[in-house]
């Protein structure tokens, strides 16, 4: 609960009905999109504009609670979970497209406009916003600043951060700094650049500028059948070296494929299959046929039961919504999952999912793969029921030494999804000292008074200043299902 | 332990499974009428099936006013079940949560009330006649002329707009009738039995006799089904599984009765309601099985018609616009049939409909209990009807034609709503299709 003062304050600022206090109402912003934690924040507040934020920032921030920025909760790191009992600033209020700037390809949005819905504003004018995240129909393009998102096509076009110009930034001081704009290159430091893939941690979005890029003329979308998941792994480094680029290339395996021909979203995946291997190209009509055949040629000398293309737009939608809609369809496997995001050199993922595989036998647990194969980007969906407390456990298990497993092959530990909650942990396993005290620096010059979504990211006892620096940092974050009352 | 906490806990422990399903992926949320509105993820889907959750787990008191409040204001619309990749039903744990939810605390007195007049054939055949006649006197076409403007429609105002816009729409009958000779009678393909309704009946008997021509034009036989009720789709939404089941039964006994190949559905409501019979009656051993296979005999009426083309009629030169009814896009997964029926009227133009899937806020009795956020969803749909530039509006259920059909008369609008088969039964009209029957041969009604 929050102090009085603070709720009547903050009513003031934001209007009434744009306060939740409530604490049972509360209870659903407890997690985000990764269920296995969860921690009920002291107070949601639905801002509509940059100058309440502002004032909310101030008010929360001099009542010495700390600050958690919130999108649609569709994240899978735990970024978005209020620890402490911290506000949250939910942007589900701003989501106006701001303006639409054809003939400069540029759009300026509020944080919380969908991800699909900038593409689907820009269609007529033949525009479109690259970075797809697979929850792109739910996800906010403020959420994906905080993440820098990435997704199936930025193979070929690149993370969030290629595409963000500008950023109207409101600081835990309660500044509002302006950083880049105008398409134009800002001189200087790039605090843009800084700023993307903060995760929160340095202060909150609240007007976005991004660059839009022209539909493509033509696209080709095939789809390869595998019997062995790792034929298919091979496949996706051989059409790599051979020096292809696709827009996308996806593998989903067999347990994800039975989940998601069984869902209102089944694409035709054969069910019988251990693998499938979604290759897309786009571009100029000239030459597409041609990459087509060649990748077409790769994937049956890799082993593929069957190559073939979408026949038309209808299908190749399908094809994408049944990979894009994997991670809801887990639910008809179990009821909760852990979904990792380590990232491997592609030429290890054979061995990386043979490795997978073996470890999810030993601890007794379902592990499906569904991911962005073309960047080495993988996704292991660890599948189990919380109620279920030995079961919990093993899951701990199973997925730090998956993690391990990435990291030992030259790996990071995550691709996408961000460090949030979930991963701050194995931030050391990747840097060492020197670097964990420069990001502390750099997020100290934002957030001084350590307001801003606390306890992501950075294990606190990696922080210079932490009493117990050095020591093992502490684990077993997960909760289980609380006993019935 | 008393009947009601025994009920209580049976219905908690029904839900855990099926909410179990729900991985929090948070893809509902920009499907849901009410989050995009408010911004609270409590009135999402995800929100509402986390609230249910935590009752189950013994977390949250379903009398709380959480509970009460984010469960009562879900509109039903089941937008949030297509866009589900785990299949979560949400529809059928909503009903639940609200029994839950009416055990812990008593529903509104408006509406019990209104649940007891639907559900009571000695009340509402009388509150029907009752309708009628104030319909007849046109006070409510009057009063919502000089309301016209006084936007957002609800409390009082809404409920005179939504009985005038019950009423036949005028001006669509300019055509004089075909004088050809009838249409022979085409191939017998199926019999079929019509739900006629509670307020289908009461208010809306126009739509039944046109469903019952249409039909019978496309080779369908109607078999009257005498000892039918009331669906129970509106007391199972409320959350009164108990009411709701009794009718199921009634309707389940004399549709078997009238053996017929198909029950045609002229309100997308009932229709979702009934073709989910066997679910409702799951429990009941008795039931179950009958219940399943008079559910999977429902068709909607435009699929019924669909199934056989349909039948080209004369022209209506107009252009008309589709708002599809929640219950039977998103409850039933229908949304081709309806555009088969449109294209089987020559020369009438279709123009698209800006959130065409998207409730209308009409959502049963929630206009009524729910009227600042009914109107607010209700006056959105207005708007997107008036930028379509269309001269009617055809939809499918008749909570949506009172819902639009007030919305556009308090703002100011003669677009007339129509049911579509009220449009189908114009066209075979201007083309003699009815020349010679008693009730339609020279364009007025019986």
């Amino acid at each position: 609960m929050i102090p009085g003062r603070l709720t009547k304050e903050l009513a003031r600022i934001c209007g009434r009905d744009a306060v939740i206090i409530d604490r049972d109402r509360l209870l659903v912003y407890e997690s985000d999109a990764l269920t296995a934690y969860r921690h009920r924040p002291g107070a949601v507040v639905l801002p509509r504009t940059t100058e309440e934020v502002r004032r909310t920032v101030q008010a929360v921030v001099r009542h010495g609670l700390p600050i958690v920025p919130r999108g649609a909760g569709t994240g899978l790191s735990g970024g978005a979970v209020a620890l402490n009992g911290a506000v949250v600033i939910g942007t589900a209020r701003m989501n106006r497209i701001l303006a639409i700037d054809a003939p400069n390809r540029r759009a300026v949005l509020q944080p919380g406009v969908i991800n699909a819905e900038l593409s689907a504003a820009a269609a007529g004018q033949g525009l479109y916003y690259a970075p797809d995240p697979s929850s792109q129909t739910a996800c906010t393009i403020g959420g994906n600043v905080a993440e820098n998102s990435g997704g199936p096509h930025c193979l070929k076009y690149g993370v969030t951060s290629r595409y963000v110009t500008g950023l109207t930034v409101v600081l835990p001081d309660g500044s509002v700094v302006k950083a880049g704009g105008q398409g134009r290159e800002a001189p200087g430091y790039d605090l843009v650049g800084l700023f993307v893939g903060s995760e929160g941690c340095f202060g909150i979005a609240t007007e976005i500028e991004v660059g839009l890029l022209p539909v493509p003329e033509g696209v080709r979308t095939l789809l390869g059948i595998f019997d062995r998941i790792e034929d298919a792994g091979r496949a996706v480094s051989e059409i790599i070296s051979a020096g292809l680029l696709p827009a996308a290339m996806e593998i989903i395996d067999g347990p994800t494929i039975r989940a998601v021909e069984d869902s209102v979203f089944a694409a035709g995946y054969p069910t019988d299959a251990e693998a499938a291997l979604v290759i897309e190209f786009d571009g100029l009509e000239a030459g597409l046929d041609d990459e087509a055949e060649r990748a077409t040629r790769f994937c049956l000398r890799a082993g593929a039961r069957e190559v073939r293309g979408a026949r038309d737009e209808e299908e190749r939608v399908a094809l994408w919504k049944g990979r894009k809609k994997a991670f809801g369809a887990m639910g008809r496997i179990a009821p909760d999952l852990l979904v990792q995001d380590a990232t491997v050199p592609r030429t290890t993922l054979p061995a990386i999912l043979k490795g997978i595989s073996e470890i999810g036998k030993r601890y007794n647990l379902i592990v499906a793969n569904v991911f962005h194969a073309g960047d080495g980007n993988l996704h292991p969906n660890i599948l189990f029921d919380r109620r279920d407390l030995d079961e919990l456990e093993r899951v701990e298990h199973a997925s730090k030494e998956i993690m391990q497993l990435c990291v030992d092959a030259g790996g990071t530990i995550t691709g996408e999804h961000g460090v949030g909650l979930d991963k701050k942990h194995h931030m050391p396993l990747i840097y060492g000292p020197d670097e964990l005290d420069t990001m502390w620096g750099i997020r100290r010059v934002f957030d001084p008074g350590a307001v801003m979504n606390p306890g992501k990211v950075l294990p606190e006892e990696t922080e210079p200043s932490h009493a117990n620096r050095g020591q093992d940092p502490a684990r077993g974050e997960l909760v289980g299902a609380p006993a019935p009352a | 332990m008393s009947g009601a906490t025994d009920s209580l806990a049976h219905a908690v422990k029904e839900q855990e499974e099926g909410l179990l399903n729900c991985v929090h992926c948070g893809f509902c949320l920009p499907a849901c009428p009410t989050y995009r509105r408010l911004g609270d993820e409590a009135d999402s889907p995800r929100g509402r099936l986390h609230l249910m959750r935590a009752v189950v787990e013994g977390r949250l008191d379903p009398g709380s006013e959480a509970f009460q409040t984010h469960i009562g204001r879900c509109l039903g619309c089941r937008a949030c079940e297509p866009v589900c990749p785990s299949g979560v039903e949400y529809g059928n744990l909503l009903e639940l949560a609200r029994h839950v939810g009416g055990e812990a605390r008593k529903p509104s007195l408006l509406t019990r009330l209104l649940l007891r007049v639907f559900g009571t054939e000695w009340l509402a055949r009388p509150a029907m006649f009752a309708g009628r006649a104030v319909r007849a006197t046109g006070i409510p076409v009057l009063v919502t002329r000089l309301l016209a403007g006084s936007v957002p429609p609800r409390g009082p105002r809404l409920g005179l707009a939504m009985l005038a816009a019950s009423g036949p729409m005028r001006g669509l009958r300019a055509a004089p009738a075909g004088s050809g000779s009838p249409r022979p009678a085409a191939r017998l393909r199926a019999t079929v039995g019509l739900l006629t309704g509670c307020v289908q009946a009461g208010l809306f008997s126009r739509v039944n006799e046109a469903t019952v021509r249409v039909l019978e034009a496309n080779g369908y036989q109607v078999v009257p089904v005498d000892a039918q009720g009331c669906c129970g789709a509106l007391h199972a939404h409320a959350g009164d599984l108990e009411a709701a089941r009794t009718m199921a039964r009634r309707n389940v006994e004399a549709f078997e009765g009238a053996g017929v190949d198909y029950l045609a559905m002229n309100a997308s409501g009932c229709g979702a309601a009934m073709a989910e019979y066997g679910s409702l009656l799951s429990h009941d051993p008795i039931m179950r099985d009958r219940a399943a296979a008079i559910a999977g005999r429902v068709r909607d009426v435009s699929e019924l018609l669909a199934a056989c083309g349909p039948v080209r009629g004369s022209a209506v030169r107009m252009k008309a616009t589709w708002d599809a009814p929640c219950h039977l896009v998103h409850a039933q997964r229908v949304s081709g049939p309806p555009q088969a029926v449109l294209d089987a009227v020559p020369e009438l133009e279709v123009l698209p409909l800006a959130g065409a899937t998207e409730c209308c806020g009409g959502a049963g009795i929630y206009g009524l209990t729910h009227p600042h956020l009914g109107g607010w969803i209700g006056g959105d749909k207005v708007g997107s009807v008036l930028e379509s530039g269309a001269d009617i509006l055809v939809t499918g259920n008749p909570g949506c034609m009172m819902q639009i059909g007030a919305g556009l008369r308090l703002a100011g609008s003669e677009v007339p709503v129509l049911h579509l088969v009220e449009l189908l039964d114009e066209s075979y009209r201007r083309a003699g299709f009815y020349a010679g029957r008693p009730d339609h041969g020279n364009g007025r009604r019986p």
